[in-house]
């Protein structure tokens, strides 16, 4: 269903520091001060619609959806 | 040319001249060419150019920089001999591994985070400059605001003399010169010596940019201060992760892209709220609007009107083949204005949801590096006008650049009006 959460991940040798994904989940994605390579903070899930947009829009596509464990158990 | 197995493909109309954009983005033009099955060839010089036209085309090249290079050959039009290539070559035309490595040279000073930083600095500056403006009763807006708020910024960032402002403004609308058919600069202006095919934009004032690039390099390494030269100089003087070369491109760069292409947005967009004050009616009404209002006027404004990639391999595009060695232009003011994409593509809504225009580029790896920074720019300036509830008023024609590169404006007259 579409309120499933899911986990995402960056892979950093494709990270070109576009910032995307902190415009638009930036409670999810922060890029560095130094290089801008972005890294996952907090909780690191999203509702799934909204992993896709991140996933979509990112320029280096370096970011991936990986479903969430405690989410993949949870069928209601 | 194509195999005879292939269809002859069909051409475009004319999109090249830099003439045609004497009268802004020939909009009607473009929308013949993306009604076209497939891509269009459009004939240029002694071969020619694929014509991506479409929103989904033209992110399809850009998000396939294995297939679609920026390094193998030039990012614009015409081709250039291999020496002049490589002594052209910027973080624009290369490729990863190239291209990651010298985007994180500079990378960290333009994230979401870091731009925000700027906003009471940019916000001072735009104070001032509408404080001008209106007290003189308007003028020229591109050299009373459009010009000097970016430019002013980024030679912050960089820790450049905010006097020298006026100067590097001067060299960049010679660039812009560089993009159309007509240079106005003798080819040894500025000292320059060196051959105009090695130079950038084919302009003497790539020399003189250089050389203040380097000026200001010497100072940097004589007395270090927190700015971006004097971390470009110290990344070159740390075992070389950037070199002498790449140091001089990245601040011409910087410096050209950093002030050019907002002054575009601002130019444009300050001509849409003049011609549409409904729309800046509901941006004072609700100042909600302000961000994607901001979007619409860099969609609308498209400062920078294509970039070209070479084929590497042969590969197929919208069902067209392509063989490797090919070119293949992406216009992002047509992007932009994709029926497809925009409802009313040719109207200008402060309302649009939507920011996935390709003014900052069509989605792939070279996404404008100041996209962030133009952004806060652009919004700081709504805000500020908003605040002063300053409508525009245009007084006659803008005067526009012949490129078909820069969707420049050199000048256009403004009165302030509305002020209540």
């Amino acid at each position: 269903m579409s309120g499933d959460l899911v986990a995402v991940a960056v892979e950093e040798e494709r990270c070109i520091g576009g910032g995307q994904c902190e415009m638009l989940e930036p409670e999810v994605f922060l890029l560095d001060d130094d290089e801008a390579i972005s890294s996952v903070i907090g909780s690191g899930v999203l509702p799934r619609p909204r992993a896709e947009v991140v996933v979509h829009r990112c320029p280096g596509a370096a970011i991936s959806i990986v479903e969430h464990p405690e989410a993949s158990g949870t069928d209601g | 040319m194509s195999p005879t197995a292939v269809p002859a493909p069909i051409l475009a109309p004319e999109i090249a001249d830099p003439r045609l954009y004497l009268d802004g983005i020939p909009h009607e033009r473009f929308a013949r060419i993306r009604a076209i099955p497939g891509l269009a060839w459009h004939p240029y010089g002694d071969n020619g150019f694929w014509a991506v036209t479409r929103h989904a085309d033209v992110r399809a090249v850009s998000r396939n920089p294995t297939v679609f290079s920026s390094a193998i050959g030039h990012t614009n039009l015409w081709d250039l001999e291999a020496d002049a290539l490589e002594a052209r070559r910027s973080l624009i035309d290369t490729d990863a591994p190239d291209h990651t490595r010298l985007r994180r040279m500079v990378a960290g000073a333009f994230t979401p985070k870091n731009i925000r930083r700027w906003e009471d600095a940019v916000r001072e500056i735009t104070v001032e400059l509408l404080d001008i403006f209106v007290a003189q009763g308007g003028g020229d807006w591109v050299d009373m605001v459009a010009a000097p708020l970016p430019i002013r910024v980024i030679l912050a960032m960089l820790g450049v003399p905010v006097a020298d402002a006026g100067y590097l403004v001067e060299l960049s609308n010679y660039l812009v010169e560089g993009t159309g058919d007509t240079q106005s600069l003798p080819p040894d202006a500025f000292g320059n010596t060196t051959e105009l095919r090695l130079l950038p934009f084919n302009s003497p004032a790539s020399h003189a940019l250089f050389e203040y690039g380097d000026e200001m390099r010497s100072k940097r390494r004589a007395e270090p201060r927190d700015d971006l030269v004097t971390h470009l100089v110290e990344a070159e003087a740390e075992g070389g992760r950037i070199s002498r070369h790449e140091y001089r491109h990245l601040f011409h760069l910087l410096v050209f892209a950093g002030n050019e292409t907002t002054r575009t947005a601002i130019s444009h967009g300050a001509m849409a709220l003049a011609a549409n004050p409904d729309q800046w009616q509901r941006v004072l009404d609700d100042p909600e609007l302000v961000e994607p209002a901001t979007e619409e006027i860099i969609r609308w404004a498209t400062p920078v009107l294509h970039m070209r990639r070479t084929a590497a391999t042969d590969c197929e595009l919208a069902g067209t083949p392509i063989a490797a060695g090919e070119k293949l232009v992406m216009w992002y003011g047509s992007a932009n204005r994709d029926e497809a994409v925009f409802a009313n593509p040719l109207r200008f809504d402060v309302g649009r949801r939507t920011s996935e225009h390709f003014a900052f580029g069509g989605g792939g790896p070279h996404l404008c590096l100041g996209a962030f920074l133009a952004r806060l720019e652009v919004s700081v300036l709504l805000q500020e006008m908003a605040a002063r509830r300053l409508f525009l008023e245009q007084l006659g024609e803008p005067v526009r650049v012949a490129s078909n590169f820069v969707h420049g404006v050199l000048s256009v007259d403004m009165a302030p009006g509305g002020a209540s």
